[in-house]
C-alpha cells in the first residue's frame, strides 16, 4: 500500500506545499487534525474541494488556542469571511503563520490586523485598550489602560497621527527583536 | 490602504514568472493573501510560464518535457528528504514543550545547552578520527589493572590509554613498509590548531549575527510599546502558564506606571555618596572573596602536586586526596554566588536589570580568577616539577574538575529544585515554587566548557566526557524543571540575553583558552619521556622543523615561502591589521552618515 493517500490529489498536495510552510506530513497531520474536530462534517475526500466551514466555537475549542487570549480575533482575521468560521484553506493558513517557519515581517503583517479589533486598517486608542485588557485579564483599573495606551501610542506613532498604522507597527517591530 | 486592483496582480504574476523556482516558492509562502488567493496567483503564474515556453520553442520538444517532469519529481524528492532531516533535529520536541510551558527565556538556557553540545561533538568526532584512530595502530600494551576508582580519579588505569597525551606516540606511523606515513606531531598539533580556529570562526560570526539582530537600535525609544505588543509568547499553550503570564504582564505594567513618579525624584548629595559607598563596599567585599577563593586553591593545589610527588599515589588515602581540590572548587562556585546574590539584595539597585547584571559580572569574575589561578598552577608549577609526563597530570586535574563540577551540578539541581519544592509546597508554603535560576546555571555552562576546551590540548578525547555530561544534564534539568519549577516571573529580554550569553563565552572563556594554550604550544617545555612531543623544544618547534624539511623539496618550496613571509612576518601582520583599521573606520563613518539619514527622513515623515 505504501504511502499513497487519498484525501488529497498529487496536485493539491503540491499547492498546499508551495502556498503554506509545512511539508506533506505536516500537511496530512493538519488536514487529521482539523477532521477531529467534527468528523461528521468533514468528508474523507477532499479531490472535489468540498466547501466545507467548520462553526468558530469548535476552532476556538483547540487545545493549541483555547488558552490563547486573542483567539477570537486570530480565527477572525484568517476566516474567508471575519467571522471565525473556518474552511480548511483557512485552518492550514492560519497554522503556517503561526509557525515557526513563517517569516517575522508575515507574522507582523498579521498580528497588525489581529490587534486591529474594528478593522480600519489602523490601531487606534481602543484597539490598544482592548488589547491591554485581553493582555492583563481585566486587572487594571481604566486609568491605567489609558495611561499604557496613550505612552503606548506616543512611541510608536511615527506619522503623528494618533493611531498606529501598518508602517509604524512594522517599523517597532524592527527594533524589538523579542517579537515571536 | 491596498490596492488590489487587476494590475497589481499582474505585476505580481510577471515578476514571479521571471524568479528562479526556488525563489518563487519562497515568494509565494511569504505572500500576506489568503491561501485563496495564493493558489489563484500560483495558478497564474504556472500558466504564465508554459505559456512563456510555449513562445520560446516552436514545438514543445519531449526533451524540455521530460526536463520539466524530472524538476517537478526532483523537486517532490527534496520535500521527502526534508521530511527526513526534520528527524534528525534532536530534542526538537523537547524545546517545543519547554517553551510551551515556561516561555522563551527559559528556552534559551536549553538552545544554549544544545548549541554548546555542538561544539563537543565536533571537537570529539575530529579528535577522535585524525588523532586516536591512528594511535590505536601504534598503541603499547597496558599493563596497569583496571580499579572501579579509576572513574573518579582519571588516575591509574586510565594513565596509559588514549585518554591522555602522555600515551600517544612522537613516531611517524606507518603500517607498510615504504607505504603511506602518518605524522602523529603534526596530526596531533593542526588537529587541535584548526578546531580552534573553526570554533573562533562560528562563534565570531553567531555573535555578530545575534549582535546585528538585536541591538539594532542601541537607543531603546520603544521600550512600552514594545513590551506590549511584542512580548506576548504566542508559544505559551498551558492555561496556567498564561493565566501566570498574563499576571506578570499586568504586574509589570503597573509596576512601570509607579516607577515613571520615581523617575522624578532626585537623589541629594549626601544620598548619592551614601548609594556610591553602598556599591563600592559591596564591590570591594565580592573582589576580596575571590581573591580569597583564588589564594585557598592555589595553596590547596601545591599542597596537592608536594603530596603527589612524594610517592603517596597508589593507595586509598592518596585517591581520596586527590579529590580534595575539585571538590573544594566546585564548593566555592556553588557558595560564593549565594554570597553574591546576598550582596546584591542589601544594595539597593535602581533597576532590578542592573541588578541582574552585576550579579553576573561578579560570578563571572570568580569563575574565571579560580580557573585562571588553576591554569598558573598548572602552567608555571606543574609544568616546571620533576614529574615524568606534566600534560597527563594536567589532563587528570581536568578530568576530576570536569567529574565533579557534573556532579555538583546535578545535586544543585536536586537541592536548588527538588528539595527546594519540597519545603516550598509543606513546610513553608509562603516560598511557593522555585523558579529556573537561568543566570546560575548558563555560567556552570560556561565554566563546564571552558575547563573543557583547556583540556583539550592535554586529553583528546575529554569533548567526549564533556559531551555525554551534556546529555545527562539536560535530561535531568529539563525533567527537574518540568516537575519542580514554575515559570519565571520577570519578564527578562531573551534576545538580549542569547547575545550575551554568546558574548560572555566569547570573551573570558574562549579568548582566555586561546592565550593558555597559545602560551602552552609556544613557551612551555613538553616532558622529555611521554606524548606526541618529547624531546622537542616546544610543541610548536614541530611545525617549524616540519616546514624546514618542506624547504628541502623543490615541489612545496611556496609552503615555506608562505610560512616565512606571512605566518611568522611581523610586517604582514602589521599591514593587516591597518588594513582592518582602516576599513572599521570607513564603515563606523557610513554609520554615522546613515543616522542622520534616518533622523532627516524621520521628521519629514511627521510634517
Amino acid at each position: 500500500m505504501g504511502n499513497k493517500q487519498t484525501i488529497f490529489t498529487q496536485e493539491q498536495l503540491d499547492a498546499y506545499q508551495d502556498c503554506t510552510f509545512f511539508t506533506r506530513k505536516e500537511i496530512m497531520r493538519l488536514f487529521h487534525k482539523y477532521r477531529d474536530l467534527a468528523p461528521q462534517l468533514v468528508p474523507l475526500d477532499y479531490t472535489g474541494r468540498p466547501a466545507v466551514t467548520l462553526p468558530y466555537q469548535l476552532i476556538g475549542s483547540m487545545p493549541e488556542l483555547k488558552d490563547n487570549p486573542f483567539r477570537q480575533r486570530i480565527a477572525e482575521v484568517f476566516s474567508e469571511h471575519g467571522d471565525g468560521n473556518m474552511t480548511l484553506d483557512d485552518f492550514l493558513d492560519m497554522f503556517s503563520v503561526l509557525s515557526e517557519m513563517a517569516p517575522r515581517d508575515l507574522k507582523a503583517y498579521y498580528a497588525f490586523k489581529i490587534y486591529d479589533f474594528n478593522n480600519d486598517d489602523y490601531i487606534c486608542k481602543s484597539d490598544l485598550e482592548k488589547t491591554v485588557n485581553k493582555l492583563t485579564r481585566n486587572e487594571l483599573t481604566p486609568e491605567e489602560v489609558s495611561l499604557v495606551c496613550e505612552k503606548v501610542i506616543f512611541e510608536a506613532d511615527v506619522d503623528n497621527d494618533g493611531k498606529l498604522s501598518l508602517a509604524d507597527f512594522q517599523h517597532m517591530i524592527v527594533r524589538a527583536p523579542d517579537f515571536l | 490602504v491596498f490596492l488590489h486592483g487587476f494590475d497589481a496582480d499582474e505585476d505580481l504574476v510577471r515578476s514571479l514568472a521571471s524568479m528562479s523556482t526556488n525563489e518563487r516558492i519562497k515568494a509565494i509562502q511569504k505572500l500576506p493573501e489568503t491561501m485563496r488567493k495564493k493558489r489563484e496567483i500560483r495558478n497564474k503564474v504556472l500558466k504564465e510560464l508554459t505559456k512563456k515556453a510555449r513562445d520560446r520553442g516552436a514545438q514543445p520538444s519531449c526533451c524540455t518535457q521530460c526536463l520539466q517532469g524530472a524538476a517537478v519529481s526532483f523537486r517532490r524528492f527534496g520535500y521527502t528528504l526534508s521530511e527526513y532531516f526534520h528527524l534528525l533535529r534532536v530534542w526538537h520536541k523537547a524545546l517545543k514543550v519547554i517553551s510551551a510551558e515556561f516561555g522563551t527565556s527559559v528556552l534559551s538556557y536549553f538552545v544554549f545547552l544544545k548549541w554548546l553540545l555542538n561544539f563537543n561533538i565536533f571537537s570529539f568526532l575530529i579528535n577522535f578520527s585524525f588523532i586516536t584512530i591512528p594511535q590505536f595502530l601504534a598503541a603499547e600494551p597496558n599493563n596497569l589493572s583496571f580499579t572501579g576508582l579509576e572513574l573518579f580519579t582519571g588516575a591509574g588505569y586510565f594513565q596509559q590509554t588514549v585518554l591522555y597525551y602522555g600515551f600517544y606516540t612522537n613516531a611517524t606511523i606507518s603500517k607498510i613498509e615504504n607505504g603511506p606515513s602518518y605524522n602523529m606531531q603534526l596530526a596531533y598539533i593542526f588537529t587541535v590548531g584548526v578546531y580552534f580556529v573553526i570554533c573562533f570562526l562560528i562563534l565570531l560570526f553567531s555573535m555578530a549575527k545575534s549582535f546585528s539582530s538585536n541591538f539594532l537600535n542601541l537607543q531603546i525609544v520603544s521600550v512600552n510599546a514594545s513590551k506590549l505588543l511584542c512580548t506576548w509568547d504566542f508559544n505559551i499553550t498551558n492555561e496556567k502558564a498564561v493565566k501566570v503570564k498574563q499576571k506578570n504582564l499586568s504586574r509589570q505594567i503597573k509596576e512601570d506606571l509607579t516607577e515613571v513618579n520615581q523617575e522624578v525624584l532626585n537623589f541629594s548629595v549626601k544620598e548619592r555618596v551614601l548609594r556610591l559607598a553602598v556599591h563600592l563596599l559591596a564591590w570591594v567585599f565580592s573582589l576580596g572573596t575571590a581573591a580569597a577563593a583564588c589564594t585557598g586553591v592555589y595553596f590547596l593545589s601545591i599542597n596537592n602536586l608536594e603530596l603527589f610527588m612524594k610517592g603517596h599515589r597508589n593507595d586509598l588515602e592518596g585517591q581520596a586526596a586527590m579529590l580534595v581540590l575539585p571538590v573544594i572548587a566546585s564548593l566555592l562556585n556553588t557558595l560564593i554566588p549565594f554570597f553574591f546574590s546576598w550582596l546584591g539584595h542589601l544594595e539597593k539597585f535602581q533597576t532590578p536589570g542592573q541588578h541582574i547584571y552585576v550579579t553576573i559580572t561578579r560570578n563571572i569574575i570568580l569563575k574565571m580568577s579560580i580557573v585562571g589561578i588553576l591554569c598558573y598552577y598548572w602552567l608555571n608549577i606543574v609544568a616546571a616539577s620533576e614529574s615524568q609526563c606534566w600534560e597527563t597530570l594536567v589532563g587528570q586535574d581536568i578530568y576530576r574538575l570536569i567529574l565533579v563540577d557534573f556532579i555538583f551540578c546535578l545535586l544543585g539541581s536536586f537541592f536548588g529544585e527538588f528539595l527546594r519544592r519540597i519545603i516550598g509546597t509543606t513546610v513553608c508554603v509562603s516560598l511557593g515554587l522555585p523558579e529556573f535560576d537561568i543566570g546560575r546555571n548558563v555560567l556552570d555552562l560556561i565554566y563546564a566548557q571552558t575547563l573543557t576546551w583547556i583540556g583539550i590540548l592535554f586529553s583528546p578525547l575529554l569533548p567526549g566526557i564533556q559531551m555525554i555530561a551534556f546529555f545527562i544534564v539536560f535530561f535531568v534539568k529539563k525533567v527537574s524543571l518540568m516537575k519542580n519549577c514554575q515559570p519565571p516571573r520577570k519578564v527578562w529580554r531573551t534576545a538580549q540575553m542569547m547575545t550575551s550569553f554568546m558574548f560572555l563565552l566569547f570573551c573570558p572563556s574562549f579568548l582566555g583558552v586561546l592565550s593558555v594554550i597559545g602560551v602552552t604550544v609556544w613557551r612551555l617545555k613538553p616532558s622529555e619521556e611521554c606524548g606526541p612531543f618529547r624531546g622537542l623544544s616546544s610543541m610548536y618547534a614541530a611545525v617549524s622543523e616540519w616546514v624546514q624539511i618542506l624547504e628541502s623539496y623543490t615541489s612545496s618550496k611556496w609552503v615555506a615561502w608562505i610560512y616565512h613571509n606571512l605566518i611568522t612576518s611581523e610586517l604582514f601582520f602589521f599591514i593587516l591589521s591597518s588594513i582592518v583599521l582602516i576599513i572599521t573606520y570607513l564603515y563606523w563613518q557610513i554609520i554615522e552618515g546613515r543616522k542622520t539619514m534616518t533622523k532627516l527622513l524621520h521628521k519629514q515623515i511627521k510634517n
